[in-house]
């Protein structure tokens, strides 16, 4: 199994650690005691392996398919238009793909095919959770198998239905994505609530209504946020993580040539008591705008940092923080305008010097005061696998 | 390096190149003649990676395959996607250890042969674990 940021909390768990009963999103410690009677194999998160995979599998699929026909999702999902692979080879097809992306990549992948978003996400759960029965592929194909597929999916597995929403349907007496799929746009409007609902049931009866999206090339937002690998009492503790994911958050806008005019930060004190779902205690945040964009470092520290000053109240003990950019253009700062004064055109330059020689050395070599010396504001990752793939001083070792 | 398969138009290999890529001479005088001939320098992936999604490296820690030209300390450049085949150097997967042997595929099953005499050879049983895990085609060495 695989624990979250800092070894919070587990995000992973292989099958059988699942049969032996390790909670999901459970906190590591209370499942201490499990895991070291069974020896269940426990590791940090490895982003940069995870990353490196991820990449390997979307990259195999985009090199057996058409260009523009797979859309990334996540770093573990993408969809695939096949729209042109003729209906009676979808399964051969899916199966090939299948078969190429694990002997390529030696990754496991489920594939669920059906005449929509909404419903393929249907048929990929059903095909993991029965993989003995179905290999892995499972094609929706025929109305018969689209509704046995729809009985046997709860209504809270269905992609777009949150637990809260589930609890108002089954309420309503709607236990299953079939039952879902029998209301009418009149009743979605009425108890889904506009465009999202009616779109949803109209996939569920197999019209597509969800396009397929162009990858998301410049994200909208750029968000750093992080828990404390221990809790935080002091302000210049704050201060310096602020200014690190600041930092952070900053790099990745110049990675896409954006500047950003609008910086929130938050900070979440530790709560007492939380035992709703998947919640936090509450955060304390606040923004300020800009009066220019920018994607200089420097120039974003400076408002965040005044802010959780303004934010911070002593005697508390805080256990995250994050930082996020809105308000995003593009960089014209990159151009170097004729008619701008080269002093405005300095902090481009000495940017691109910091982002080069980082990325270049694989770390935070150069980094700005503000963001501390003494404290690793990184993740703590205390039983991290080696970087395999990425990094010359970690490859696996062999006899 | 043999090629057993063919891509599509869709492979773009492991270099994301493009024409203006290449370096200009940058000749203060008259560059045409020098701009003329120039072209891109040598890029090792061309060479030595053939399928970048399926390309994976290793570190060599033994003496193992020492005959085939491979020490300890080499990398090893290991290609999923081209068939484990009798003779091929390849990476195995038995009893959940990976091991650098010289494939024999025979009658009676698989042999993994050392290419070092201070090592035997590993006969492939039905009770044993095994898997080929992918084809090793370079090995690079510090001379």
């Amino acid at each position: 199994m695989v624990l979250s940021n800092n070894d919070g909390c587990i995000i992973s768990r292989s099958d059988e650690a699942k049969k032996l009963g390790v909670a999901m999103a459970g906190p590591y410690f209370k499942a201490k005691p499990l895991i070291e009677k069974y020896g269940v194999a426990t590791f940090s998160s490895n982003y940069n392996l995870y990353g490196d995979l991820s990449w390997r599998v979307m990259e195999t699929l985009r090199m057996l398919l058409p260009p523009g026909t797979v859309e990334v999702y996540s770093v573990d999902e993408c969809f695939i238009d096949l729209s042109h692979i003729k209906p009676d080879e979808l399964q051969a097809f899916a199966v090939y793909l299948k078969e190429t992306v694990e002997e390529w990549t030696g990754i496991k992948v489920s594939i669920g095919v059906a005449a929509t978003k909404v419903l393929s996400k249907v048929a990929n759960r059903l095909s993991k959770k029965h993989k003995e029965a179905t290999q892995g592929v499972l094609v929706l194909d025929t109305p018969g198998r689209i509704q046995q597929a729809l009985q046997k999916t709860p209504v809270e597995d269905v992609w777009g239905v949150g637990y809260q929403y589930a609890e108002k349907l089954r309420r309503l007496n709607i236990n299953t994505a079939y039952d879902l799929s029998k209301q009418d746009i009149v009743w979605a409007n009425k108890h889904l609530g506009g465009v999202t609902g009616s779109r949803l049931i109209r996939e569920l009866k197999g019209i597509e209504s969800i396009g397929m999206k162009e990858e998301l090339v410049n994200k909208k937002m750029i968000a750093t946020t992080r828990m404390f690998g221990s809790p935080v009492t002091e302000l210049q503790d704050i201060r310096e993580a602020i200014a690190t994911y600041t930092s952070r958050a900053a790099e990745k806008l110049r990675r896409q040539y954006s500047a950003a005019n609008i910086i929130n930060v938050f900070i979440v004190p530790k709560e007492e008591s939380h035992n709703t779902r998947f919640r936090h205690g509450p955060s304390i945040g606040s923004y300020v705008v800009l009066p220019q964009a920018s994607s200089a470092t420097n120039e974003l520290i400076k408002p965040a940092v005044a802010l959780v000053e303004r934010l911070y109240e002593s005697g508390k003990i805080y256990k995250k923080a994050g930082v996020m950019l809105s308000g995003i253009v593009p960089d014209t700062s990159i151009q170097g305008n004729l008619f701008t004064p080269p002093a405005e055109n300095k902090s481009r330059l000495l940017m691109s010097m910091i982002d080069n020689v980082n990325f270049a050395m694989r770390d935070d070599v150069l980094k700005f005061a503000a963001s501390g010396t003494s404290r690793d504001w990184k993740m703590r990752q205390e039983l991290r696998s080696p970087r395999y793939t990425t990094r010359w001083d970690e490859l696996f070792e062999i006899k | 390096m043999d090629g057993e398969q063919w891509y599509g138009a869709a492979y773009k290999g492991s270099k994301q190149f493009k024409q203006w890529d290449i370096p200009n001479a940058n000749a203060s005088g008259f560059g045409a003649a020098a701009d003329d001939y120039m072209e891109r320098g040598i890029d090792l992936n061309e060479q030595l990676i053939r399928n970048k999604p399926a390309t994976f490296f290793f570190r060599m820690n033994s003496d193992s395959m020492i005959e085939a030209g491979i020490h300890s300390g080499d990398v090893l450049i290991v290609d999923r996607s081209i068939k484990a085949v009798n003779g091929k150097v390849i990476v195995a997967i038995l009893n959940g250890e990976l091991l650098v042997r010289r494939l024999q595929t025979h009658i009676k099953g698989v042999t993994l042969v050392a290419e070092n005499k201070k090592y035997g050879n590993i006969q492939v049983d039905e009770f044993s674990n095994y898997a080929a895990w992918g084809v090793v085609v370079y090995s690079i060495h510090t001379v």
